[in-house]
């Protein structure tokens, strides 16, 4: 194929995934408007405690502009959110956005590192697990996984806490720490290892399937006829061909890690989107509330827009489709 | 050197170490159940963990002793002295001197007194103007002087004056200055100045050395937010935090005063746990059916199952401890009275009720406990569980038949009743509050109470007015909630704690730690 031809296939292939995020996002943007607006309860009820009279509700109400009409507020919101002007939250009175990105690099910073344990001790463990079928290995590492799928993230979080910050005193139970390397890497490690073995556990299951499909595959029995050594088989012929599902269950983590973060940052007490949320949900805070929505949408909107590329780059087979 | 002189060097070093024993701990660290701080600016504040860590900042021109809840018990501050007109309209403050405001923004005077007054009373920059709806006029005659004149006299000028919600003073300059940043940085003239806040982490404050009773000996005070409760108990053991906001049960009281060296408090005020009945609706617009509910239900019961060393029964319709409460004669349980009382007014099968109830667990728990107990009378409770913010809604809507409501006031009679029980109050109302149940048994005393200077005759109004409720079965005290908090014991708050109206313990100028 010759090298123009393949450029514009990759190019339409980018434009199609970015045209359908928009789309995604635009159709998210007013859903949100509306599944906040659904929620009953009321956001001046919430400021002013439950000491107010009605009239002083019904001013408040009128200062956050919540007496105007649906379609009014939803123009500007859409407005708003276009501009990147999300206003300011109606319970603290802090722009939503410098709220937001307050807090948003403690909950990636989370979320990538328990990606990358996950990742690190799931994948091999999945491929140790193939490669040794029905033996002794295979059976630990199955019952391991599925311990650790059915361990909640707040069981093990307590769990780690009690062996790790009380028993041990190895680290603190307040895991919100700043300043050094040593004081970070306190910080992240508990949190992380909550996570990430959770997520390990998931990978490490469908590595171990996705390889037995491809290690059953002709082409690989023919490698090994040629005389390929067998760790050379698993890693170029079996492991790279049995990247997709594994891409698919990564992406996917991204995304289900960003919502998990919420029990792991209160039981740790981090900071992070998931407190955000969870508070601004039982303030009943419309403005963080929608910016909050929009941006996990936009988060899980690029992470499935990154999982998309990273077919393409894994199987050629995937941008013509 | 031999054996014996290395013995008796390390048993000098042994013996001199208690010499070089380290100095007490100079920086405390608190934790709330609150996620994050809401606005930390003392006229928006309504959340208790807000309001608390304020009231270590600020200051009022009168004050609540610490450790008492009782306006009883109220003491110059920023005010030195005061006096008042015979008819109780007009209130002339004479101010301390030499109070300086944090940060650098000079003395506190009348004018910060006045436009602070003047902030709290104002619905645009204020949670709280409401309260102030009597007040007239108030003025600075001269830097050291405030006068307060009122449309008509209230109840307790001085409770508002005092340091619980709008009565906090801020420093006009300041305020005006940082605009609408004064809610993350609060400048005040207390024993604690704001440092850094850190969204969902802490707010740090330092010691206000320029104090004007004297530097605190405490350096720092970091107020952290930790929702969690199994952390905030295990941020606790670990000695990461020396004061936490407590668990309402006995099990969590026994179970933290093991961990070594804790103390546990339950302090006032206590909650009041009412079952308001809506006597607007069938079948609750028949006094024998609610006369039927009141014997329904077992105080005892209720006592015991969140545990007596953080429950009492209740005594009245209003708190007890709080200023004018009688013993207003509550019905005795006798569940076949109820069955008696519920069968003469038509429903010998007996009744179902709807209420719509909140899933917070704390709440959630008494109710299920109630709906048991109702049941032994054959009165079943159909409730339907919502989110707290969604109970908080409607039943303000009048969607609930019987309520029930968790509630503390500043403990003077008057605001209880009033928001509870006077028709103007009502829910659903352009007035309304919290009167669920419709309430008008006693308006006139209520109103009656608020007119009346002599105290002798404002309390037996307010005697009268708790008996005529309890006789209309607006509502169904049964029992009331502690405030529960623990701290490591080498920590000497510098009184001795009873209670703290802004349900988090006072820090003053003499909290320190004894080692």
């Amino acid at each position: 194929m010759p090298a123009r031809r393949k450029f514009i296939i990759m190019l339409s292939f980018l434009i199609r995934r970015i045209a359908l995020a928009l789309t995604t996002g635009f159709v998210v943007l007013t859903l949100v408007f509306v599944v906040v607006r659904i929620l009953p309860g009321d956001p001046a009820q919430v400021i002013l405690g439950d000491m107010a009279s009605e009239e002083s509700l019904t001013a408040l109400r009128q200062r956050l502009g919540l007496d105007r009409s649906l379609p009014a507020q939803y123009l500007d919101f859409v407005g708003g959110a276009l501009s990147g002007d999300w206003g300011e939250s109606m319970v603290t009175g802090r722009p939503v956005v410098t709220e937001i990105m307050t807090v948003l690099p403690w909950t990636i910073e989370l979320t990538v590192v328990s990606l990358l344990l996950g990742t690190a001790v799931g994948v091999p463990l999945g491929v140790w697990a193939a490669v040794n079928r029905n033996r002794a290995v295979d059976y630990a590492v199955r019952v391991v996984s599925l311990l650790g799928l059915s361990f909640p993230a707040f069981v093990s979080a307590v769990i780690l806490l009690l062996a790790f910050a009380i028993q041990l005193r190895w680290f603190p139970v307040i895991s919100a720490r700043s300043g050094s390397v040593g004081a970070w890497f306190q910080s992240i490690t508990l949190p992380a290892l909550s996570l990430g073995l959770i997520m390990a556990a998931y990978i490490t299951r469908v590595t171990r399937s996705a390889m037995l499909e491809v290690l059953s595959e002709d082409y690989v029995r023919t490698a090994r006829a040629k005389g390929v050594p067998w760790p050379a088989v698993v890693r170029r012929h079996a492991l790279r061909n049995a990247l997709l599902p594994i891409i698919t269950v990564v992406g996917l983590f991204l995304g289900i890690q960003i919502g998990n973060s919420v029990l792991t940052e209160i039981v740790f007490n981090r900071p992070g989107l998931g407190k955000l949320i969870v508070g601004a949900l039982n303030q009943r805070d419309y403005t963080m509330l929608q910016g909050m929505m929009v941006i996990y949408t936009l988060i899980v909107v690029f992470v499935n827009m990154l999982t998309d590329i990273a077919y393409g780059l894994a199987d050629p087979r995937v941008k013509l489709q | 050197m031999t054996r014996s002189a290395f013995s008796a060097a390390v048993a000098f070093c042994m013996l001199a170490a208690p010499a070089v024993a380290q100095e007490p701990k100079r920086d405390l660290v608190v934790a709330t159940s609150q996620a994050d701080a809401g606005k930390l600016d003392p006229h928006l504040a309504s959340a208790g963990a807000d309001k608390g860590v304020l009231n270590w900042v600020f200051n009022a021109l009168v004050r609540i002793r610490p450790g008492e809840t009782s306006p009883e018990f109220i003491e110059p501050d920023l005010a030195e002295s005061w006096t008042s007109s015979a008819n109780g309209t007009e209130w002339t403050f004479t101010l301390r001197q030499g109070v300086e405001c944090h940060g650098g923004y000079g003395e506190f005077t009348a004018e910060d007194a006045v436009y602070s007054i003047r902030r709290a009373a104002n619905k645009e920059t204020s949670a709280f103007s409401g309260d102030f709806a009597a007040l007239d006029r108030v003025e600075a005659p001269d830097p050291y002087t405030v006068k307060v004149t009122l449309k008509t006299p209230i109840p307790s000028l001085l409770g508002l004056l005092s340091n619980y919600h709008g009565g906090l003073m801020v420093c006009g300059k300041a305020a005006e200055k940082l605009g609408a940043d004064f809610s993350t940085h609060p400048i005040g003239t207390g024993p604690f100045e704001f440092v850094e806040y850190l969204p969902q982490q802490y707010i740090k404050l330092k010691a206000n050395v320029a104090y004007f009773r004297g530097t605190p000996q405490l350096d720092t005070v970091t107020y952290r937010y930790i929702p969690s409760d199994a952390t905030r108990d295990l941020a606790f053991q670990s000695g990461e935090v020396d004061m936490i906001f407590g668990r309402q049960n006995n099990q969590w009281v026994e179970r933290t005063q093991a961990v070594p060296g804790a103390v546990v408090v339950g302090m006032e005020p206590a909650e009041l746990n009412s079952l308001y009945l809506n006597k607007t609706v069938k079948p609750l617009d028949d006094i024998r059916v609610r006369q039927a509910i009141a014997h329904a239900i077992d105080r005892k019961l209720m006592v015991a199952f969140t545990g007596d060393k953080v429950a009492r029964e209740a005594i009245s319709v209003v708190p007890d401890g709080n200023l004018g409460v009688v013993d207003a004669g509550l019905f005795p349980y006798d569940p076949e009275k109820a069955k008696a009382l519920l069968a003469e007014a038509g429903y010998p099968d007996g009744i179902t009720l709807k209420t719509i109830q909140s899933s917070l667990p704390v709440l959630l728990k008494i109710m299920e406990t109630l709906q048991a107990d109702l049941k032994k009378s054959n009165i079943t409770l159909d409730m339907q569980v919502v989110d707290h913010p969604t109970y908080m809604a409607d039943i303000r809507k009048d969607l609930s038949q019987v309520t029930l409501y968790q509630a503390a006031r500043f403990p003077v009679a008057d605001v209880y009743l009033t928001q509870f029980f006077h028709s103007r109050s009502t829910v659903n109302t352009p007035g309304g509050v919290v009167n669920f149940s419709h309430c008008d048994a006693a308006d006139a005393e209520i109103d009656a109470a608020k007119r009346e200077l002599d105290p002798v005759k404002q309390k037996q109004l307010w005697k009268t007015a708790q008996e005529k409720i309890v006789a209309d079965v607006c509502a169904v005290p049964f029992s009331e909630q502690l405030v529960v908090w623990a701290w490591n014991g080498a920590l000497d708050l510098g009184y001795d704690l009873q209670g703290s109206l802004n349900l988090v313990p006072q820090l003053t100028e003499q909290t320190h730690f004894t080692k």
